[in-house]
């Protein structure tokens, strides 16, 4: 119906000597650039070592408590793992209350979005660890028993909690912001085939909204993997209380300070890249459509 | 239409009654719209925009909430105002019957364009995949885009995707297709396949009510043209006459200026 078959054969002129200079100026241009910002990457990082050796760094010292840092990894990871799970869970239920019709619904939402981001993370983690068992004893005097011990968090969940909580805010304007992206087309070609407004979102809206929406969450997430060295304050042996307290004990904190700071650096990195392999992956076929 | 569609002359399929539709507290774009149609009969709106053509359009499957009046499509009747489950319940009915193609299609972009075909039979019908695959193939050859099947819309030209966003109103077996200004988005080399989709569609005894400027598809396919004006009819009647003999003067002018 579309494809016509041409007859008439279209001259096709051959790109010019004067213009094929100018594309091979713009190559080595281009050639160029790149050498030039490998080098500077690479004198950077010399340049970094040298000024390892210049303050002394004991290289000794940062191997054989090396292990024993990366055992806290586990810990840095699975109390991310969870609170991301969490924080994900909260910013979709967080977005549809945003975008909610029914006033209590959409008024929890606000409210929550709003203290939340409003209040220090720092405030909040001891907030779940010390804060909450006060509440659960005030709530065991009125008469309810057994409340104060389901109040009185360990430290790791209270960690998960007071992270997963805290980005669930911030990820609920990510997910509101990803739903309300999507064309209000879309909406009606589902609604004018008769789906509910749940099928809607479910089959329509949420599919589009995702492709929107995983870029800024996997940044949250390598920020949350930062941020979970927080619960070292609970006492948690993860990476960077580890760190701090081999560090203390024996006078170096500077090399135990490097040496966590230099893990995360590689997991953000690492992660990074998985981050990209994704995108890439949910960028294929179905780009831009009107 | 791989399915014959039963023509049926002489039974109202649509009657719309009083229709009144204001925006916000005193935009009152639809005044007082009465319209029955009849089985298998083809209507073209004109007019000027802002007249309230598209605004009609999505009233009838309650794209737009009615302000005023009621619609009735195929014995299920909704009047404006209702509230409540049972009247949910009749809106999706209405949208079942009747099938709308966009200006700009509103394809789902996720979706390949045989997805796209059999998303309204699997979710809103609860059909399997199974069953749903082989209309919506045959649905797909009827458009011409069998070697498109897998294809996601933004591959596809805007008659492409047009034509497969027909097919996926037609996969629901609607009783009635409404058309708001369906080639008006596309190129004009695009606009023909189109037309020439809607065209067969009507000869095959759909009821069809359409919004376009296409003056061919108003003159040759349609049964009766309605010529809308500041929110109401001014002048309905068969295309020979209505083109060849204007009764009213705006018409004439609105005429004048979209044969030229």
């Amino acid at each position: 119906m579309d494809d016509s078959a041409d007859t008439i054969p279209v001259p096709i002129s051959k790109i010019p000597p004067e213009a094929r200079q100018v594309l091979d100026k713009i190559e080595q241009d281009r050639k160029r650039f790149r050498v030039n910002l490998t080098l500077s990457f690479a004198v950077l990082l010399a340049g970094l070592f040298a000024l390892m050796r210049i303050i002394n760094l004991d290289f000794r010292f940062m191997f054989h408590w090396f292990g024993f840092i990366m055992a806290g990894i586990g810990y840095t990871l699975m109390v991310s793992f969870l609170a991301i799970t969490l924080a994900c869970v909260l910013a979709v239920v967080g977005a549809l209350g945003r975008l909610s019709k029914n006033p209590i619904f959409n008024s929890i939402a606000t409210a929550y979005v709003s203290l939340i981001r409003g209040t220090p993370l720092l405030v909040q983690v001891y907030m779940w660890y010390l804060a909450l068992p006060q509440v659960g004893a005030a709530l065991e005097d009125l008469g309810l028993h057994g409340i104060q011990r389901l109040f009185t968090l360990p430290a790791i969940p209270a960690g998960v909690m007071a992270l997963g909580v805290c980005y669930g805010a911030y990820m609920t304007e990510t997910v509101r912001a990803g739903i309300q992206s999507i064309k209000i087309g879309q909406t009606e070609a589902a609604k004018a085939l008769g789906m509910t407004p749940r099928q809607t979102l479910r089959r329509v809206i949420f599919p589009q909204a995702l492709r929107v929406i995983i870029p800024p969450v996997s940044n949250e997430f390598i920020a949350m993997i930062k941020d979970s060295s927080l619960v070292s304050l609970m006492g948690v042996w993860e990476l960077s209380y580890r760190a701090i307290k081999i560090g203390r004990r024996y006078f170096q904190s500077l090399e135990m300070l490097i040496m966590v700071a230099l893990i995360y650096w590689v997991m953000c990195i690492i992660l990074q890249s998985i981050q990209e392999k994704i995108e890439a992956h949910m960028a294929r076929g179905d780009r831009k459509v009107s | 239409m791989p399915e014959k569609m039963t023509m049926n002359n002489g039974e109202t399929m649509i009657r719309i009654n009083n229709l009144h539709k204001v925006f916000g507290q005193d935009l009152h774009v639809l005044r007082g719209i009465d319209l029955e149609v009849k089985t298998g009969e083809v209507v073209v709106i004109l007019g000027p925009s802002g007249s309230g053509k598209s605004t009609l359009l999505r009233c009838i499957n309650f794209l737009e909430e009615p302000t005023a009046g009621s619609i009735e499509i195929d014995g299920v009747v909704i009047s404006a105002g209702e509230r409540g489950k049972a009247r949910d319940a009749h809106i999706l009915e209405i949208r079942k019957k009747a099938g709308m193609c966009f200006q700009s299609f509103n394809l789902f972009p996720h979706m390949t364009a045989i997805e796209n075909i059999i998303e309204g039979p699997i979710t809103v019908l609860g059909q399997r995949k199974k069953e749903a695959i082989p209309y919506a193939e045959e649905l797909l050859d009827w458009v011409g885009l069998t070697d498109k099947r897998d294809e996601h819309p933004s591959r596809l030209s805007g008659g492409q995707q047009q034509r497969v966003a027909i097919a996926r109103s037609l996969a629901m077996r609607p009783k009635v297709m409404l058309f708001d200004e369906p080639t008006s988005a596309l190129d004009p080399e695009l606009v023909g396949e189109v037309v020439d989709v809607m065209e067969r569609l009507a000869r095959e005894g759909m009821t069809i009510i359409a919004v376009t400027h296409e003056m061919h598809f108003a003159k040759d396919v349609a049964d009766r043209v309605f010529i809308m004006d500041g929110g109401n009819w001014i002048e309905d009647g068969p295309p020979e006459e209505i083109f060849t003999h204007p009764k009213h003067a705006r018409s004439r002018q609105f005429l004048a200026h979209i044969l030229k």
